[in-house]
């Protein structure tokens, strides 16, 4: 075959339309830090895509979303953190083990704001990983909204971690997680002090196109 | 043996003017103090004096009647000394001993310089090379003084090195306006038949003086190249300055920013002969209504970046517009040196920083200056204080924990500010919880833990802390104050709740 055909067949002649390759793509992860939960998803979190992490309120997600900021920060990561309802507690985030000094606190003015500003983040590049905590807003993005932050994160590689009330983003989140069934533990009794000792909760991983969708495990996270 | 090199840039009004608007080289030019047809030509480029203007004699009446086509500008006094400034740091990014004329002219020390360059051919050229890369069309001398090397700067080929002992032939053949002698002195040296320094310098300087005084001395010591004192060294300022004084008030952003990226541009040239950075931009804009704002924008980390800057100047006028048209505009570069950031084999490369010093910029014109930055944990017993501090990149580091080792702890969702809630209390325990958005039977509770802070404060705090579970499905973190009286509604029948209550975090 002449160099010249060859050329046209690696590149592909006028008006050839390709469907991609036969081999999958290997979508780099950015691992939670538990190894339980490391294992059900593949290897960690999937960079350059939208996480949905949905619970009710005191089911744990939040601590679940700092148990994996602070895995990101101590293995170097620069993260991002968009805080709409301004609830981060610096000292419990500490304690959760997260490097503060690596994490860019956002306080946006309302949901709205959010939005944009986790867009500026994914379109800077090099975070690994920008947590969008919406808290109870019941509609946190605009349908015509998550396209554009599913397309700012794959062109970024940055896992974009969505923490809200419920899952939304529908489609458009490569994997969605739920907390439910929340128990909490008490220690102590009549005569002795009394500590929230922690709160047990259950992690299902409901949607995850590019893994095994399905798959639950038992998350207990330890009290202050 | 000393070795001095000098670099002026001639008619540097001019060429100032050249440095702000490139649209303006080549053409016949003048510029004027005054206003209207009246305004005296205090300038001429070299093509308008080709055409008869000249500077100091013609109105600018006079001067359109000599040339048709001539370009008008009002003189720029920040433009030229932005040009002065940035002739200054070109000659200091070679010699660490540098002196400036009160015409822009420069003076280094080239004693030594030859760690730097190969040659003083060498230094002449790199030195009129680096006054190209800042705008400025420039001519250098080398030379044994201070004399010498200006005669060599403006009489030379434009890189003239005068060697050690030749000073007294490169002098000799130079007329006698070379030395700008007064028009009396000028006058009576022709007089006497003297038309060249080699002709001046062989005048014995005690007859000169009795004849024509110490400017006829003057005269004879500089035509042997002999200087009048030293070079005086002086310090450069640290912060680069660009100004430029607009034809017209900007009450537009676009057009502005289009200054501003001239300004920038002309800045970070300067700033590149030092290979520093800029760490913050200060910009001072003169408005129409005579006032002034002046605003500082810090940067995320060192840059000469362009387009990094420029984006943070778009932000912070976009969202802080100036109150009204600009008819000035000074910027100032604080200069800090570049950090390298030392990159780990093992460990994320993180945002770049000239890209996060945009970012920066984007999200506080977006949420707030004090809304953008690194949580940082307050020293204080007072609970519920937030404070940022400025974000930065932080040095790589490997990683300090296996995933086997992460430990999932429950986080406090913080209430800012705390909501008040009511609790109904039996024996002094909360057994019933209502407010905003939740409310339910107790069914597990923590406490209290008494917090006291600042007792000596008129807004000292004190209060007991509990951590309630409630039937709403939420665990909470509430708080009672001990100070002050309940309120009337819940003094009732019931057993009520003592003080007021607030809550102030959810456990999630």
């Amino acid at each position: 075959m002449s160099a010249a055909a060859a050329l046209l067949d690696r590149l592909g002649r006028p008006g050839d339309v390709r469907l991609g390759t036969a081999e999958a793509q290997t979508i780099p992860r950015l691992s939670t830090g538990l190894v339980a939960l490391d294992r059900a998803l593949g290897g960690g979190l999937p960079r350059g895509r939208i996480i949905e992490l949905a619970g009710r309120r005191s089911t744990g997600r939040t601590g679940l979303a700092c148990a994996i900021a602070a895995h990101a920060t101590q293995a170097g990561e620069t993260i991002a953190w968009i805080d709409v309802e301004d609830a981060l507690e610096a000292e419990t985030v500490a304690a959760a083990g997260v490097v503060l000094a690596r994490l860019l606190w956002v306080r946006p003015r309302g949901v709205c704001d959010a939005l944009r500003a986790a867009e500026i983040l994914l379109g800077a590049s090099g975070f690994g990983l920008v947590a969008l905590d919406v808290g109870d807003a019941r509609s946190p993005c605009p349908p015509p909204g998550w396209p554009r932050l599913a397309r700012a994160a794959e062109r970024s590689g940055t896992a974009l971690l969505v923490i809200e009330p419920q899952r939304q983003a529908g489609t458009f989140a490569a994997l969605g997680l739920e907390v439910t069934g929340r128990r909490a533990y008490w220690s102590g009794g009549p005569g002795r002090l009394v500590v929230l000792d922690g709160v047990e909760s259950r992690v299902m991983v409901v949607r995850n196109p590019i893994g095994r969708p399905g798959q639950s495990l038992v998350l207990r996270q330890a009290g202050g | 043996m000393s070795r001095i090199a000098c670099l002026l840039v001639p008619d540097l009004p001019v060429a100032a003017a050249c440095r702000a608007d490139p649209a303006l080289a080549g053409r016949p030019l003048v510029l004027v103090e005054g206003s209207g047809p009246h305004a005296h030509v205090v300038a001429a480029s070299r093509a308008a004096r080709a055409r008869g203007v000249q500077a100091g004699r013609h109105t600018v009446a006079q001067a359109r009647a000599l040339a048709g086509e001539l370009v008008v500008h009002p003189r720029d006094a920040a433009a030229e000394r932005s040009a002065a400034h940035a002739l200054a740091e070109v000659a200091a990014s070679l010699a660490s001993r540098i002196e400036t004329a009160a015409d822009g002219a420069v003076f280094l020390d080239a004693t030594g310089v030859m760690h730097l360059v190969a040659s003083e051919a060498a230094l002449a050229t790199a030195l009129v090379t680096r006054a190209a890369r800042v705008g400025l069309e420039a001519r250098a001398g080398v030379g044994a003084g201070m004399t010498v090397a200006r005669l060599a700067a403006e009489h030379g080929d434009g890189t003239e090195v005068v060697p050690p002992g030749i000073e007294q032939g490169f002098l000799a053949r130079l007329p006698l306006a070379c030395l700008a002698p007064a028009a009396d002195v000028a006058t009576t040296l022709q007089r006497w038949g003297i038309h060249r320094l080699g002709e001046l310098a062989r005048l014995p300087v005690a007859e000169v003086v009795t004849r024509l005084g110490p400017a006829g001395a003057a005269l004879v010591r500089a035509a042997r190249g002999e200087d009048e004192r030293p070079l005086a060294p002086e310090p450069l300022p640290t912060a680069v300055e660009e100004g430029v004084t607009l034809e017209y008030a900007l009450d537009n952003l676009e057009p502005l920013l289009f200054v501003l990226r001239g300004l920038v541009e002309r800045a970070v040239a300067r700033l590149g002969l030092a290979a520093i950075g800029c760490a913050r931009v200060e910009l001072a804009l003169g408005l129409d209504d005579r006032g002034r704002d002046a605003r500082a924008l810090p940067l995320a980390a060192p840059t000469r970046d362009v387009k990094a800057i420029l984006g943070c100047l778009r932000t912070e006028l976009e969202g802080h517009p100036p109150r009204a048209a600009i008819v000035h505009v000074v910027l100032t570069a604080v200069p800090e040196a570049i950090r390298a950031m030392q990159m780990g084999l093992f460990v994320p490369p993180g945002p770049a920083p000239e890209r996060l010093a945009t970012t920066l910029a984007r999200l506080s014109a977006l949420c707030g200056p004090d809304r953008v930055g690194a949580p940082a944990v307050v020293d204080s017993h007072r609970p519920g204080t937030a404070r940022t501090v400025p974000f930065a990149l932080q040095p790589a580091e490997g990683p300090s924990r296996s995933p086997a080792d992460t430990v999932c702890r429950l986080v406090v969702r913080a209430l800012r500010p705390p909501r008040p809630v009511e609790v109904f209390t039996e024996r002094g325990e909360p057994v019933f919880v209502r407010g905003e958005g939740l409310g339910g039977r107790v069914v597990g509770t923590a406490g209290p833990w008494r917090v006291v802070a600042e007792w000596w404060s008129e807004d000292g705090v004190a209060r007991d802390y509990y951590d309630l579970e409630l039937t709403d499905g939420g665990v909470y973190r509430c708080y009672r104050e001990l100070g002050g009286a309940p309120p009337p509604a819940e003094r009732g029948a019931r057993s009520g709740s003592l003080g007021r209550w607030y809550l102030d975090g959810v456990y999630d």
